[in-house]
């Protein structure tokens, strides 16, 4: 007879015997705060994995229902846990364990489905053709609300996908300083072109080239955080052969979340992968370890580079900007203050910092639909925190943050969201 | 739970805060303490009537019902022992009334102890008991185990700062117990009863605390000490001097050396101990207090003195002491984290009384203190799955109970007694003592139900 498959690796398993149960991931747990219920804390999940791995709990649909309802896996508790434990690699693996057992939950809404799957195609122009169809042609996404995402309030796909319209090598302007690889997500590509515009024209005027490989695919994560990770497995075997390379300086990502894919994720998920027993060669691990050590997020890159920046100028009035950090940046990458320099260094904003900017802001990519209440609570508060500082811009550097402020922001106010890069290419001057 | 008891709780308290999937069961069968104890069902009421409601019940039908906040607490305190009930008071988290011209707050039970803070400072003050836990602990916990904190040393502990209480009695009845005055004596001052009883007694819904103004000063200083002698014969000076500093930390070699493996923030590696000391007040006394303690310390072999001078440089000095129990906790799965309390004169025998049994056992014990009201936290790291290893850990405990007590001290600074401490009560109390407490718990808990299994049990 087989043995049983591990459940989680080795490795992974350990991190519970670490929970001191100290409970002071319930402050920074922004399911918790609105809960008020232990299932909801990281605390209570080591418990239930620790449970579930010394054989005397089943991975129930309660239980999936917990994992999947009562945590965003935004990684506050594996940045704020005094004994390092690493709830994150925890709930994913389980996540994945629970997707086995119960399958990918029925209530996920189709509109979501077929993005989560159809993104994954990447530039499939088909989809692009199909989307497009749907989303922008009828008018019935003003009234559809999923869960806690009105459909009204998110942004329309792109005209032309941002790959398509931007040529492959952009050089640097000037004496040339490096070259470095664009990772530029699906967000960038389907819905956010001006962001990739904005990133591709700062870095070449800092004097880089700048090389956006065609065929990109989804970084993997949502899909993989979903619980299906051999799908994910494709996404990370086409993004491994484009985007690891020696040659270049620096691959640059706009996008928190993916970020914190290729830079933490895929190591550990590969290596955890091999540890079970799955196909995953050397070779696909050292990859992953050399596109890792490449990897930074665009703000963190300028904020490091300054220097090779054009000098900055004062346009317009006075804008008041404050920061929200995606979770997948502050706590994925340890970027904060970077982009904050570069807020602070444009001529022409008034940098305010707003209370919680560090806490989620409820999106959590598909926990927004499918767990509309919880999520609502959370946003909630954010947009709160953002109102009090009375802001007329709130910079963050994350698609999803982006979406689901943006979606929720009373549109009376007039407040915009943007990525810190939008400001800065603004205050650049004209090309000569 | 018996069927018609579920529905029945769940009248009362609403679908949302009644749980009894295994999960919700598993999620309150612990604390912050090793120990581990099913609950039948858990249920999270929102107003004071609600637990009246409960108390009714569960009395009327004999179940055991143990009171919680948010399990932070260490001595498992609040684990259900005899299984039953689990009332946790996170829900209720209302700040009723908070008062600038008299000082006080009335809050609920489930508010944390910093959001209370955060409410207090924007009228310019502050609550005094700071327990390390503060962000995620509850007022009512705070209450339950009569909790401490680093501020001890000048502000005492919780029971220094009730004006007043709501509490539920075991059989439903609602009472109150002082009030909103400063000065209240009228009466047994039943508020002190109840504060620091580990929800034997009753469940306390609300509570009434004086508030302080923020001072306007405060100033840091870390001092090294080659000798570990030195570092406590400072701690027995300084107090002795008159001065009452805020906090007066202490972190032996053992802390010192685990955070800076973890935190690489240049501690010094070959001294046997550090002191944190802050003292607060009027900026020029701070300061004429600052440079007497600075001689002291440096009159005691200090190798090196800091004296922060901004806010900045003072959060800097603050780094490893918040760090501590966290960098011991990585290093093994398990960190025993002690609680046991000398008289200051005494301070320096107990500390190296407490590294000489780590010696005996071969265990890595470090050592943290607020070492300025005697309170000491040997924190024993270990992994409780090596069973010969995890026999000595209870050795060592017990050594340093019989080593407290024998010194004039006592088995709890700010912890409690719960499960963890109880089969070492008998040092303390004599059987009168016992007897009266059993007698206490009788009238007003006369079926036992409230938190069984615990001390009086």
């Amino acid at each position: 007879m087989d043995k049983p498959k591990p459940l989680l690796s080795a490795g992974t398993k350990e991190h519970v015997y670490h929970c001191a149960k100290c409970g002071l991931c319930l402050e920074v747990c922004p399911v918790y705060r609105e809960l008020l219920v232990e299932s909801a804390s990281p605390r209570g999940k080591v418990q239930l994995a620790k449970h579930i791995i010394e054989g005397n709990l089943d991975i129930t649909r309660h239980m999936s229902e917990i994992l999947f309802s009562q945590c965003l896996l935004c990684g506050s508790c594996v940045a704020a846990c005094p004994s390092g434990v690493d709830q994150a690699a925890l709930f994913s693996g389980l996540r994945w364990r629970a997707t086995e057992r119960h399958g990918i939950p029925l209530v996920k809404k189709l509109f979501f489905y077929v993005l989560a799957h159809k993104w994954i195609m990447s530039s499939s122009a088909w989809f692009g053709r199909w989307a497009r169809k749907i989303f922008s042609g009828l008018k019935i996404e003003d009234h559809i609300l999923l869960g806690n995402l009105s459909l009204a309030g998110v942004p329309p796909f792109n005209k032309t996908f941002f790959n398509d319209e931007t040529p492959e090598v952009v050089s640097a302007s000037g004496g040339r300083k490096g070259r470095v690889l664009y990772f530029h997500g699906c967000a960038t590509n389907y819905v956010f072109a001006d962001i990739g515009h904005s990133v591709v024209s700062v870095l070449s005027r800092m004097g880089l080239d700048v090389t956006v490989p065609k065929g990109q695919s989804c970084c993997g994560l949502p899909v993989f955080l979903s619980g299906d990770r051999k799908t994910s497995l494709k996404c990370m075997e086409e993004n491994l052969t484009l985007f690891a390379r020696d040659e270049f300086d620096a691959v640059i990502v706009d996008c928190a979340t993916c970020g914190s894919a290729l830079r933490k994720e895929y190591p550990h998920i590969l290596r955890e992968l091999r540890d079970l027993g799955e196909p995953i060669g050397a070779d696909m691990i050292e990859k992953a370890e050399l596109l890792a050590s490449k990897v930074r997020d665009v703000s963190e890159f300028v904020a490091e580079h300054m220097h090779w920046l054009p000098e900055m100028e004062h346009r317009g009035p006075e804008v008041r900007v404050t920061y929200h950090d995606p979770c997948h940046l502050l706590k994925g990458q340890g970027v904060g203050s970077e982009p904050r320099k570069i807020l602070r260094a444009i001529p022409g904003i008034k940098f305010v910092e707003m209370n919680e900017a560090g806490t989620c802001c409820g999106g959590g990519g598909e926990f927004q639909i499918e767990h509309g209440e919880t999520s609502a609570l959370i946003t909630e508060r954010k947009l709160g925190n953002i109102y009090d500082v009375q802001a007329e811009v709130v910079a963050t550097g994350c698609p999803g943050c982006n979406i689901t402020i943006g979606a929720h922001l009373d549109k009376t106010k007039g407040i915009q969201v943007m990525h810190p890069l939008q400001l800065l290419q603004r205050a650049l001057p004209d090309k000569k | 739970m018996d069927g018609k008891i579920a529905q029945r709780l769940r009248a009362i308290v609403g679908e949302d805060n009644y749980l009894d999937s295994v999960e919700d069961l598993i999620n309150y069968s612990y604390d912050a303490s090793v120990d581990e104890a099913l609950p039948e069902a858990v249920v999270l009421p929102e107003t004071t009537e609600e637990i009246a409601e409960i108390m009714k019940l569960a009395n009327s039908a004999g179940i055991p019902v143990t009171p919680r906040g948010a399990g932070t607490n260490l001595s498992g305190g609040t684990i259900p022992h005899k299984g039953g009930i689990v009332i946790a008071l996170t829900r209720m988290k209302k700040i009723l009334e908070l008062s600038k011209e008299n000082r006080y707050a009335i809050v609920e039970a489930g508010l944390t102890n910093l959001e209370l803070q955060n409410e207090a400072h924007k009228l310019g003050l502050f609550y005094p008991p700071d327990p390390a836990s503060w962000a995620v602990s509850t007022m009512g916990g705070n209450v339950g185990e009569n909790a401490g904190g680093p501020r001890g040393v000048k502000y005492g502990v919780t029971r220094d700062w009730i004006l007043g209480l709501k509490i539920v009695l075991a059989d439903g009845r609602i009472i109150n117990t002082g009030g909103i005055t400063a000065k209240n004596v009228t009466g047994v001052d039943m508020t002190s009863l109840f504060c620091g009883s580990e929800g034997l007694l009753g469940i306390v819904s609300e509570i009434t605390v004086k508030l302080l103004p923020i001072p306007p000063f405060r100033q840091s200083i870390q001092a090294f000490f080659p000798r570990i002698d030195g570092a406590s014969g400072t701690v027995t000076r300084i107090i002795g001097s008159g001065i009452v500093p805020v906090a007066l930390e202490l972190m032996d070699s053992v802390v010192i050396n685990m955070v800076e493996d973890s935190k690489k923030i240049g501690l010094p590696r070959n001294v046997q101990g550090v002191l944190l000391i802050m003292v607060d007040g009027p900026e020029s006394e701070c300061r004429r207090q600052s440079s007497m303690i600075e001689e002291i310390c440096i009159d005691q072999g200090a190798s090196h003195v800091d004296v922060a001078g901004t806010a900045d440089e003072e959060e800097a000095l603050w780094v490893a002491r918040r760090a501590a129990f966290g960098v011991m906790s990585q290093k093994l799965p398990n960190c025993i984290l002690e609680d046991v309390t000398v008289p200051v004169s005494r301070l320096p025998e107990m500390i190296k009384g407490i590294i000489k049994i780590g010696e005996t056992y071969d265990l890595t014990i470090g050592v943290l203190a607020h070492a300025g009201d005697g309170n000491t936290h040997p924190m024993i790291v270990t992994d409780k799955r090596d069973t010969d290893e995890w026999e000595r850990v209870e050795k060592a405990v017990s050594d340093i109970f019989h080593l407290a007590v024998d010194l004039g001290g006592t088995l709890s600074g700010e912890h409690g007694i719960g499960l963890s401490k109880k089969p070492f009560m008998h040092l303390i109390y004599n059987e009168h003592e016992f007897q009266l407490l059993r007698e206490l718990k009788q009238i007003l808990d006369p079926k036992g139900i409230l938190n069984p299994g615990k001390i009086t049990d």
